[in-house]
């Protein structure tokens, strides 16, 4: 009921609606900009949005999020280079479509299925998010740490080529997020002396350094690549061929409805993130296809699940954000910020505070993918053609002055400049030996509440170390961690033995 | 078995382990730099120990793992000048905001990161080298009422607000 009246309350609000439909249009071109993702979009924008309604502020980046997210499927689609991760998927089938001069079909179907995906992930989240939040308001603080705790490890292993890489990048994030004064004793930590780091390590300039400064050094390198459109097929033969029947949806749809549960599924896990959803809802979709010799030769099917899935993550990854404070993905832990500067303490307890915020927060969600889903209906070839108008030898040197003001502009203080650049050359790194940025900017966010619970927790048990075993669901949590890194450790032992048995 | 000659097992796996080793060293010597609680405990200390802990065992267990592969992973290639230019202009940039402002600052270092990106039509970079600042100047410094940053030697905005 909540959700109505705040939707009629949205609907009402000119301002607030012109800030949807730009995020709408802002995520859309970023996110199909190849290499430049919404988390960068978000990032840079981030310092706009400290001068906006606390509202206003969230649900332009979170409407960018998710506009971003479909972007991705255009160049995908289009350019043969997905614009974001999460629609490397999308390239499969999506590609040879357009070779075929079908692009505006494939876009037809990737803009169908990304909204039925991102409107179920976001009425499960509406639906759910209430129930998770009471439960979270019974945790203490062992199970907060063991929820920490688990997410760590999933976070670090799960994504990437290498398990130990992807650790070393959350512990990394860990130790970042300990420079400067202890919250408890006040105690200096990692500040060598320097003044600048006793205030600590700024969210914002780190977040701008590694996905954005870190995207304009990788762009520095493949500024001679060039960027071709694959054009629809010309004259009546060419709109017929583009034309999307309901016979030709329809095959579509049971890939779509699973596709949408399983990318759902998969973003209320911390940092699992849409890439993943989208890989695992085509294996699935390709494994039960009446057709799967057709996949990955331009099948719609092929389009329809990656793309449902990547977007269905949006809605569910702020579940874990909203109820216990941690962010499931890097554009939750752009959000918490957002949260945190406007004064909003989030949490289980912000469904008691900031109830009809929370409830704005999902009209205007559901607004924007009609939004999104509406121009790229209608626009996604003309966005496609806009963005070959964009060279990148003049693009990327904006986004590089961009990313200085907007870092210096966060806090007002040069010290986040040096800090971006610094994060931005060490993302560059990162990518460059297959590091796990993402797992290091949300073990960055999360570090710090993971010790707070951790210190509690000590403070609470008579026992040390075994609070987190006596109390049954931090257990279920310390073995859900454990779990996850053993059986990513058996998969990609696996799949080094089939490929050494290919070598063979 | 597998024979693998010294050189061939300083690969990419181990080179990655080593660095994370060292660093991972060097932040543990630096987690008993922090003093410790009042009470003689060891608060402030034990998350940085296990994040330092943590780094300095996974650099080990990459290091043993590139040590077995007893194969050469080459190191990734990359663009070195190009990148090597962007890092140097950007440390330039960031140093340079501080001694001579916002403004001067930026209308150097726009036309010299599209020379880096391979723009140059000189009338294209004469265009960003004066559109730039201003551009950003209005709307952060005057649209969102940001404080700019002013430069310690100098400051054009001290000069046309005739300070």
């Amino acid at each position: 009921m909540e959700i109505f009246l705040a939707l009629g309350s949205v609907m009402t609000d000119p301002a607030l609606m012109g800030w949807v439909l730009a995020a709408a249009i802002v995520g859309m071109i970023a996110g199909a900009i190849p290499g430049l993702t919404a988390s960068a979009a978000i990032a840079m924008l981030l310092p706009l949005t400290f001068y906006m309604e606390p509202i206003s502020a969230l649900a332009f980046l979170y409407v960018i999020g998710k506009s971003g997210r479909y972007g991705g499927s255009i160049s995908a689609i289009l350019f043969n280079t997905p614009g974001t991760a999460a629609s490397a998927a999308t390239q499969i089938d999506g590609y040879p479509l357009a070779r075929r001069g079908m692009a505006s079909k494939a876009m037809k179907v990737a803009t169908i299925s990304s909204i039925i995906g991102d409107f179920t992930g976001d009425i499960l989240l509406i639906v759910g998010v209430g129930a998770i939040a009471a439960i979270a308001l019974s945790l203490g603080p062992p199970e907060l740490f063991a929820i920490y705790f688990a997410a760590f490890v999933v976070i670090g292993s799960v994504i990437g080529k290498s398990i130990t890489r992807g650790l070393a990048s959350a512990a990394l994030g860990v130790l970042v997020n300990m420079i400067g004064l202890d919250p408890i004793s006040a105690k200096d930590r990692f500040t060598f002396g320097i003044f600048d780091l006793t205030n600590g390590i700024s969210l914002v300039p780190l977040m701008i350094g590694i996905f954005v400064l870190g995207e304009v050094f990788s762009q520095i390198e493949q500024r001679h690549a060039p960027v071709e459109i694959i054009e629809d097929a010309t004259g009546a033969e060419g709109k017929a061929r583009n034309r999307l029947s309901w016979a030709e949806y329809r095959l579509c749809i049971p890939h779509v409805i699973r596709s949408s549960f399983i990318g759902a599924f998969i973003g209320v896990l911390p940092g699992l993130g849409s890439s993943i959803a989208a890989f695992v809802a085509y294996g699935e979709g390709k494994r039960r296809a009446k057709n799967p010799e057709e996949w990955g030769h331009g099948a719609l099917e092929g389009v329809a699940a990656p793309e449902a899935a990547n977007n269905a993550v949006s809605g569910p990854s702020m579940a874990p954000l909203l109820t216990l404070g941690i962010p499931g993905s890097t554009i939750g832990a752009i959000l918490m910020g957002v949260f945190l500067i406007h004064g909003i303490q989030i949490g289980p307890t912000l469904f008691i505070t900031s109830r009809e915020l929370i409830f704005s927060l999902f009209a205007c969600g559901l607004i924007g993918i009609a939004m999104y889903g509406v121009i790229g209906y209608f626009g996604a070839a003309w966005v496609g053609r806009f963005i070959t108008k964009i060279p990148v030898k003049v693009l990327y040197p904006i986004i590089f002055l961009t990313a200085f003001i907007a870092a210096f502009a966060s806090r007002g203080n040069l010290f986040d400049v040096l800090v971006m650049v610094i994060a931005g050359f060490g993302g560059w790194l990162m990518k460059k030996f297959d590091f796990n940025p993402a797992a290091f900017v949300i073990s960055f966010v999360l570090a710090g509440g993971a010790e707070e619970t951790f210190r509690q927790s000590l403070l609470l048990s008579h026992n040390g170390l075994l609070i987190f075993v006596t109390r049954p669901v931090a257990l279920v949590f310390l073995i859900i961690g454990i779990a996850a890194l053993v059986f990513r450790a058996r998969t990609l032992s696996q799949q080094a033995k089939e490929a050494s048995l290919k070598d063979a | 078995m597998v024979n693998a000659s010294p050189l061939v097992r300083v690969n990419q796996t181990t080179i990655v382990g080593a660095v994370l080793t060292v660093f991972g060293i060097a932040a543990l010597v630096a987690c008993f730099q922090i003093d410790i609680d009042r009470d003689g405990g060891w608060g402030a200390r034990i998350f940085p120990l296990a994040g330092a802990g943590a780094l300095a065992v996974l650099g080990l267990v990459e290091l043993a793992k590139g040590l077995r592969e007893g194969r050469s992973t080459p190191l990734p290639a990359f663009d070195g000048w190009a990148v090597a230019g962007l890092l140097v202009l950007a440390l330039v940039y960031s140093w340079a905001i501080g001694l001579v402002g916002y403004l001067v600052s930026t209308a150097i270092v726009a036309p010299l990161a599209l020379v880096l990106f391979g723009i140059r039509d000189w009338r294209g970079l004469l265009a960003a080298a004066v559109l730039s600042p201003l551009i950003y100047h209005l709307i952060f410094f005057v649209g969102l009422g940001v404080f700019p940053p002013y430069g310690r030697w100098f400051d054009l905005l001290d000069v046309i607000q005739g300070y």
